[in-house]
C-alpha cells in the first residue's frame, strides 16, 4: 500500500495469534496510514481477533502490531489517541448514551465530557437528551451509540469492527460519509465488514482476510478486477444438454464443461468453467440458438463472497 | 452533519491523560451502579434478614449467656452469611463486564488496571456494609448490647469484609466462574483445610477476623489466637496483595 508506507500509523509484523489449536490469525504484515481501510473477510476469518490485536485487546502470539509506533498492550498512553467499536453489544446497562459517551470522555481525559459527549451523540444523530437506557434502544441506535463513544476523544485511530450491522440504509449512508469524512481529516479509520458492497461504498484501500490470512491488500478497484478475473462456474440448464455442451465447449474463454443428468421432472444441465463470465454471459444465447435449444437456467454457482475468498486464499 | 442544541461543534480537547481521581469516581459509581442487581440484592437481603431472625431466636432462647453467644452469632455470619454476600458481588464486579464484553469499554482507556481494581473493590465494600454488615451488628445487639461485642462486631465484620472483597474481586478478573471458585474456598479451604491445624490456620483469613472477636471480647475462640493488630493487619495485607495480583491480571488479561 504505497500511500500507508509513508507514514504507518498501524503497523503488523508478522503478527499470528492461534486459540489452542486454530489458528485466528496467520502471519500478518501491513503498514496503514491516514484514511479509510477496509478490512474484508467472511465471518470467521480473523477480522475482528486482528482488529483486537491492533488495539492491544489481545497480544500476538507472534509477530507486533504498533499504534503510532507503540505497542498497545504496554503503553496505556497510546489508548487515548485510539477509538473502537467492538462487535459486542453489551454496553454499560445502567447508564443511558449520553452517561455512557460522557464516561468514555472523562476515562479518556477530555477536557469537557459532557459537552463532548454531546458533541459525540451529534455526529451520530442521536438525542443527548434522551433519558432511556441504551438497554431500551435497537441494534441500530446502540450501534451509533458504540459509534458515537469511539469519536468522543478525537482518536488519530478509530477502529470499527462491523459497524453498520442493524442500521437502517439511510444511518448507513450517514455513517458511511462520516467515516470518509474522519479519513480525510488524516485519521487512520479502519473498519472490518463481510459485505463486498458495504466495502466498495467506503471507497477506499482494502485488506482482504481469510481463514486467518491476508488473502491480497490494495486499492478496492484492484481487488474488484482481482475477483472478476477468477475462473466462475455457471450451471446452465437446458431442454437438449449434449448438444448445448458441444456448443458451449468451444465458446471463448470456456475452460471445461461436465454435464449434469436430468432427474425426475428436473431438466439436466451443463456447468461450465471459464475465465470471463460476463463474456460467457453475452454468448450462451447464440450457442442455444445454434443448438435448437431453450435455456430453462443460467446461474452462477460460486458467485457467494466465501467462494471469492477461497480463490483468492488458494492464489 | 447535523448539529444539535447546545452541542459544542468543536472537537473535544483531550488532556495528556485522565485525572485519576474523577476516573475513579466515575468507575466506582458506574460498577456500583452495574453490579447492583435485583436478584442480587434480594437473595443477600434475604440472608441478612434470616440472621436478623436467627438472632431474636438465640435471644429469646433459655438458659440464655448474651456475651457467649452473642460472640457465637457473630463468629456464624463472619464464617458464613459475609464471605457469601461478599462473593456474590465482588466476583461480579469486573467477571460480569468480562462475562458480556463490556470490559472493553474501561480497559482500553489510558487508566492504569489499578483504578479498575480499586474501584471494583471499594464498591464491593459499598455494597455489603450496608447491606449485610449493618444488619448483622444490629442483630448481634439484639442478643447483647455489650459495647466489646457490638465493636467486636462493627470491626471484625468490616476487615472480613475489607479482605474478603479482595480476594473475592481478583477470582472474579481471574477465573471465568468465580463463584463455584469462591463457594470452594469459603466452604472447603476456610471451613475445613484451615481448621485442620494451627498452621493451616495461618492461611484463613476466617482465623485472623475471629482474633479481633475473641481478643475484643476477651472470648477464647478455637483457631482465633492471633493478636489483635495481626487479625487486622493481615486480612488488610491480603487484600492488597489480592488486589495488586488482580490488577497486573487484568493489565495481561484478553479482552473481547
Amino acid at each position: 500500500m504505497s500511500a500507508a508506507t509513508e507514514v504507518p500509523m498501524i503497523e503488523a509484523d508478522h503478527a499470528s495469534k492461534w486459540f489452542g489449536d486454530v489458528v485466528a490469525v496467520s502471519d500478518v504484515s501491513f503498514r496503514i496510514g491516514p484514511g479509510v481501510t477496509a478490512l474484508l473477510g467472511p465471518n470467521g476469518a480473523g477480522k475482528s481477533t486482528l482488529l483486537r490485536m491492533l488495539c492491544g485487546l489481545t497480544p500476538p502470539d507472534r509477530g507486533s502490531v504498533r499504534i503510532l509506533g507503540a505497542d498497545p498492550r504496554k503503553d496505556i498512553s497510546v489508548r487515548a489517541r485510539i477509538g473502537i467499536v467492538p462487535q459486542q453489544e453489551a454496553m454499560f446497562e445502567a447508564l443511558t448514551a449520553f452517561e455512557f459517551v460522557r464516561l468514555a470522555g472523562l476515562l479518556h481525559g477530555v477536557e469537557d465530557p459532557a459537552g463532548a459527549a454531546r458533541w459525540a451523540l451529534d455526529l451520530v444523530e442521536l438525542d443527548h437528551a434522551d433519558h432511556r437506557s441504551t438497554t431500551t434502544y435497537s441494534k441500530g441506535m446502540k450501534q451509533r451509540v458504540k459509534v458515537a463513544q469511539a469519536l468522543v476523544n478525537d482518536p488519530s485511530i478509530v477502529v470499527l469492527d462491523e459497524p453498520l450491522t442493524g442500521l437502517d440504509p439511510r444511518q448507513r449512508g450517514h455513517l458511511i460519509e462520516l467515516f470518509g469524512r474522519l479519513g480525510e481529516q488524516g485519521r487512520c479509520v479502519i473498519v472490518s465488514s463481510h459485505v463486498l458492497d458495504e466495502v466498495e461504498r467506503f471507497g477506499s484501500r482494502v485488506l482482504v482476510v481469510a481463514q486467518g490470512r491476508l488473502a491480497a491488500t490494495g486499492d478496492f478497484r484492484a481487488i474488484r478486477d482481482l475477483m472478476d478475473d477468477r475462473p466462475h462456474r455457471i450451471r446452465v440448464r437446458t431442454d437438449r444438454l449434449r448438444e448445448v455442451a458441444t456448443e458451449l465447449i468451444s465458446s471463448p474463454g470456456v475452460l471445461a464443461v461436465r454435464l449434469e443428468e436430468p432427474t425426475g421432472n428436473r431438466a439436466g444441465a451443463v456447468i461450465v468453467d471459464t475465465t470471463d463470465a460476463p463474456l460467457f454471459r453475452r454468448s450462451v444465447a447464440a450457442a442455444a440458438q445454434r443448438a435448437d435449444a431453450t435455456l430453462l437456467e443460467v446461474s452462477p454457482l460460486d458467485d457467494d463472497l466465501d467462494s471469492v475468498f477461497r480463490y483468492l486464499v488458494g492464489r | 452533519m447535523t448539529t444539535g442544541v447546545g452541542a459544542p461543534k468543536q472537537a473535544p480537547t483531550v488532556h495528556r491523560g485522565p485525572a485519576l481521581g474523577p476516573v475513579f469516581a466515575a468507575e466506582y459509581k458506574l460498577l456500583l451502579r452495574s453490579v447492583c442487581t435485583k436478584g442480587r440484592l434480594i437473595a443477600i437481603g434475604l440472608l441478612a434478614a434470616l440472621s436478623v431472625l436467627t438472632a431474636v431466636a438465640v435471644a429469646l432462647s433459655n438458659p440464655f449467656d448474651p456475651l457467649s453467644e452473642g460472640v457465637g452469632f457473630v463468629n456464624g455470619n463472619i464464617a458464613t452469611l459475609i464471605p457469601v454476600a461478599v462473593l456474590v458481588f465482588g466476583a461480579a464486579v469486573i467477571g460480569d463486564l468480562i462475562d458480556d464484553g463490556s470490559l472493553v469499554y474501561l480497559w482500553l482507556r489510558p487508566v492504569p488496571t489499578w483504578v479498575h481494581v480499586l474501584a471494583a473493590w471499594a464498591a464491593t465494600v459499598t455494597i455489603v456494609v450496608p447491606l449485610v454488615l449493618v444488619p448483622v451488628v444490629a442483630a448481634t445487639a439484639i442478643i447483647d448490647t455489650a459495647p466489646e461485642l457490638i465493636g467486636a462486631a462493627a470491626l471484625g465484620g468490616l476487615v472480613a469484609v475489607a479482605g474478603y472483597a479482595g480476594i473475592f474481586v481478583m477470582l472474579g478478573i481471574r477465573f471465568r466462574r468465580a463463584l463455584p471458585w469462591g463457594l470452594v474456598y469459603i466452604l472447603i479451604w476456610e471451613g475445613f483445610v484451615a481448621s485442620a491445624g494451627k498452621t493451616a490456620t495461618k492461611l484463613a483469613l476466617r482465623s485472623y477476623v475471629r482474633s479481633i472477636l475473641g481478643t475484643m471480647t476477651d472470648t477464647h475462640l478455637k483457631l482465633g489466637e492471633f493478636s489483635l493488630a495481626a487479625g487486622i493487619i493481615v486480612p488488610l495485607l491480603v487484600a492488597a496483595a489480592a488486589l495488586l495480583y488482580a490488577s497486573r491480571r487484568l493489565a495481561k488479561t484478553d479482552v473481547a
